[in-house]
């Protein structure tokens, strides 16, 4: 089993890395690139489909620790940059209309509080663009956004803490 | 394995001797709950028991994975070690947390004589975890993805200070194929082999959602367990022994959804989930099991897939607004086109949203009909986020619940009378769903038949024969519109009998394909398809034929209860046996209750030149 778990590692951790060094995450990123790749019905069809997971999906599992989780726990202090890196495209898709699980979980992480909470949805919607400056942004680029961006509001300054 | 780097930890012989007297005289080995931590099951044909897994890191006696007095006693005995915890090790008391809460619970350990052991790595597991509940989710199949035919579960870890908006937080546990492979034919085969070692893994539930919701377009299905507090602990503490373990891995009896089941099964221990799918485990008969269980499950919640939020925006649209978020989706007209912003602020937002969405599925599927989808996504987004209204996303009516669904295999008998022959019939399918058979927690249109097997019997003869054995027989229909344009397609292969030109009906093996496509919805459909066709039998001219043709259908219902299917086909064999076989007809079933249905047969069918009637009524029971 170990040596079964280190070829898995090891294998995925291409892939990691390479992640990582687009998002500058660290090594904490799933790696949007994990996913991209696999698109396509053939993929899908076999592999994914017959309750198969390629090793990558699987690099930060199991026993033993990898990049900021441990034994599958995300290490509390990656928990925001790691949601963001993993769920770009459903949170730019719920700020462009303000509400939405993924935002709700992002104010979680956050910890912004229920009375801010209609604030925090304006302000995102408000400040896509922003937020989002391009369509590949890094997940450090748009944590960094998010933060300017909370700065900036006098209720929601406090919250940035957390980012 | 390395050689322990076990601390000489004093062992309190004395005690351990006792302990395990006790656990004797208890009979704690014989007990299920003992049973259902090792994963023991009894040995076909023989007497005994082995276990399931295969990792020898998981047994303490060295034949643990047959003994479960022996791997008990030295399970006891493995308590008093004490290993420095690292990233890959554990002492016996922290990785085996479930064998050391039961059999504490059992023998009521002194901690003066067996110390008790910090367990720090599992500690923050658990906090990080903070468990309030588990949920069994279960993924569906997608109508143009037949192999992902029997769904997927996996189970969900809700979180204390999570709601029903941020559940994308909470951990998954999920049992799967630990392997590389990206050649999708070698994993099906090496799989069915039990090539892969099988492991449990962890993942947050966003990174499976983004594969199931909006990479496979599969609904989900979340069934939120009741469980107290101490049913969550008892999962998650063996949760945390299988972690590292493996099993080898065979698709259809040790898959996921087994051993999910037997993760789940520890909650309780009168629990006994995982017996009947010993052979056999689609993981729509697990959600049932579980399901049926009474006060197991609390609620279920409906996560649908992303092309099926995309499809029920659409049908709440105009035709104008669909000509527009066509438009948008293919970059035709800008995001901010007069057009759009001369409709209400709600509606220019569900044609921007919908126009996103549609954009992005058609970039994850791999179908890239316009030049930078990415950019043109974010344009989408940057134009609906200066819209002000709220999000436009429907309410969508659940629907049947996978568990709410006819039973997985059905028998059929039935009579019926072929070239003036009359005949008395017995059908059986072990699995799974046919086109004529109700819908209602299935996926539309998706027919998937695993061993369909049928008995005729003659009236002007003796002897029983076999009419048809085919092992695989899939179906996909998958109506197109100006936004899916998925291709339909089918597949089987198996023996049957036809008429051949010497008069017999032998028995050939039949090999078919054919690929076309298909309009409309579930309940009303039609589609048309070129077809290819082998057949191999010693009385054939030259042993074989082969031949291409096409066929046609509508399927339609009548009411809640009543299906028809009118097909016509036609096929012309140009190698080996010279004929040009087909058919027309009208096949319909007429539901009695959920598990019982009335089936009708009546075509005009042609074979070896020769034309003749078919006709057949049969009494369907679901099972």
């Amino acid at each position: 089993m170990k040596k079964l778990l280190a070829v898995a590692v090891v294998a995925a951790f291409p892939m990691a890395a390479m992640a990582a060094g687009e998002n500058n995450v660290g090594a904490c990123g799933w790696g949007s690139k994990l996913f991209e790749g696999q698109s396509g019905i053939a993929p899908q069809v076999l592999a994914a489909t017959t309750n198969g997971t390629s090793g990558n999906q699987t690099f930060a599992v199991t026993s033993g620790t990898s990049g900021c989780t441990q034994d599958g726990a995300v290490s509390s202090s990656w928990r925001t940059a790691m949601f963001i890196d993993g769920n770009k495209h459903k949170l730019a898709r719920d700020m462009s209309v303000g509400s939405g699980e993924a935002l709700d979980s992002l104010a979680h992480l956050i910890g912004v509080d229920a009375q801010d909470r209609a604030a925090f949805n304006s302000l995102a919607k408000d400040n896509l663009a922003r937020i989002f400056p391009s369509d590949d942004a890094a997940t450090q680029q748009i944590v960094a956004s998010l933060r300017e961006v909370m700065a900036a509001d006098a209720r929601l300054a406090r919250y940035t803490a957390a980012l | 394995m390395a050689a322990p780097l076990a601390a000489a930890a004093p062992v309190d012989h004395a005690y351990l001797g006792e302990l395990v007297a006790r656990a004797r005289a208890l009979a704690l080995a014989g007990r299920p709950e003992w049973h259902k931590l090792l994963h023991y099951v009894p040995n076909m044909g023989a007497p005994g028991v082995h276990s399931l897994v295969d990792s020898p890191e998981f047994f303490h006696a060295p034949g643990g994975k047959t003994d479960p007095q022996a791997e008990l006693e030295a399970t006891l005995a493995s308590f008093y070690q004490e290993i420095p915890e690292t990233a890959d090790r554990q002492s016996p008391q922290c990785a085996f947390v479930a064998r050391f809460a039961w059999l504490d619970e059992q023998l009521g350990f002194d901690p003066t004589r067996l110390p008790r052991q910090e367990c720090k790595r599992y500690r923050e597991w658990r906090e990080a975890l903070n468990a309030k509940g588990l949920t069994l989710v279960f993924s569906s199949a997608y109508l143009n993805n037949p192999s992902s035919m029997y769904g997927h579960t996996l189970l969900r870890v809700d979180a204390r200070d999570q709601d029903e908006r941020t559940r994308l937080l909470a951990y998954t546990i999920n049992f799967a194929a630990n392997t590389d492979e990206t050649n999708g034919l070698i994993f099906a085969v090496k799989g069915l082999l039990g090539g892969y070692p099988g492991t449990f893994s962890m993942l947050p539930y966003y990174l499976k959602v983004r594969e199931y919701s909006d990479m496979e377009n599969r609904d989900l299905w979340e069934y939120e367990l009741a469980l107290t507090e101490e049913e969550v602990d008892r999962v998650l503490r063996h949760a945390w022994e299988l972690l590292p373990a493996y099993w080898a891995y065979y698709f259809f009896d040790e898959n996921c959804s087994y051993h999910l089941l037997r993760l789940v099964q520890v909650a309780r221990p009168e629990l006994d989930l995982a017996s009947p799918f010993r052979w056999w485990a689609l993981p729509t008969d697990t959600v049932r099991a579980v399901t049926a269980e009474p006060g197991l499950t609390a609620k279920a919640i409906y996560r649908p897939a992303s092309a099926t939020l995309i499809a029920q925006r659409l049908a709440g649209m105009s035709g104008e607004e669909r000509r527009r978020t066509k438009e948008l989706s293919l970059r035709s007209i800008g995001a901010n086109d007069a057009r759009l912003s001369a409709l209400r602020p709600e509606r220019a937002a569900a044609v921007l949203e919908t126009g996103h969405d549609y954009v992005e599925y058609r970039r994850i599927t791999g179908k890239p009909d316009v030049p930078d989808p990415r950019a043109l996504a974010r344009e989408l987004l940057v134009a609906r986020s200066r819209v002000d209204a709220p999000s436009q996303v429907p309410a969508l009516r659940p629907p049947a619940r996978p568990d709410e669904g006819h039973a997985s295999s059905r028998f059929s008998i039935g009579a019926g009378t072929q070239a003036g022959r009359d005949f008395g019939e017995l059908r059986l399918r072990p699995t799974y769903h046919d086109i004529l058979d109700p819908d209602e927690g299935y996926v539309p249109g998706a027919q998937i038949e695993f061993f369909h097997t049928a008995f005729r019997h003659y009236r002007d003869r003796a002897s029983t024969q076999l009419e048809s054995l085919i092992p695989i027989d899939i179906l996909s229909l998958s109506p197109r519109d100006e936004f899916f344009q998925s291709w339909s397609w089918k597949a089987s292969a198996g023996w049957r009998r036809s008429l051949v030109h010497d008069g017999t009906r032998p028995l050939q093996f039949a090999a078919d394909g054919g690929a076309g496509a298909a309009w409309g919805s579930g309940r009303r459909m039609a589609y048309v398809m070129l077809d290819g066709a082998l057949r191999a039998h010693s009385r054939l001219d030259d042993g074989h034929a082969v031949g291409a043709g096409a066929s046609t259908g509508v399927l339609f219902d009548v009411g809640a209860r009543l299906r028809v299917h009118g097909y016509a086909r036609v096929m012309r064999q140009f190698l080996g046996e010279n004929d040009t076989p087909g058919a027309i007809g009208l096949e319909s079933r007429f539901s009695l209750g959920r598990d019982l249905a009335l089936r009708f047969d009546l075509a005009r069918q042609r074979e070896a030149g020769r034309s003749f009637d078919y006709g057949s009524l049969s009494l369907m029971v679901y099972h």
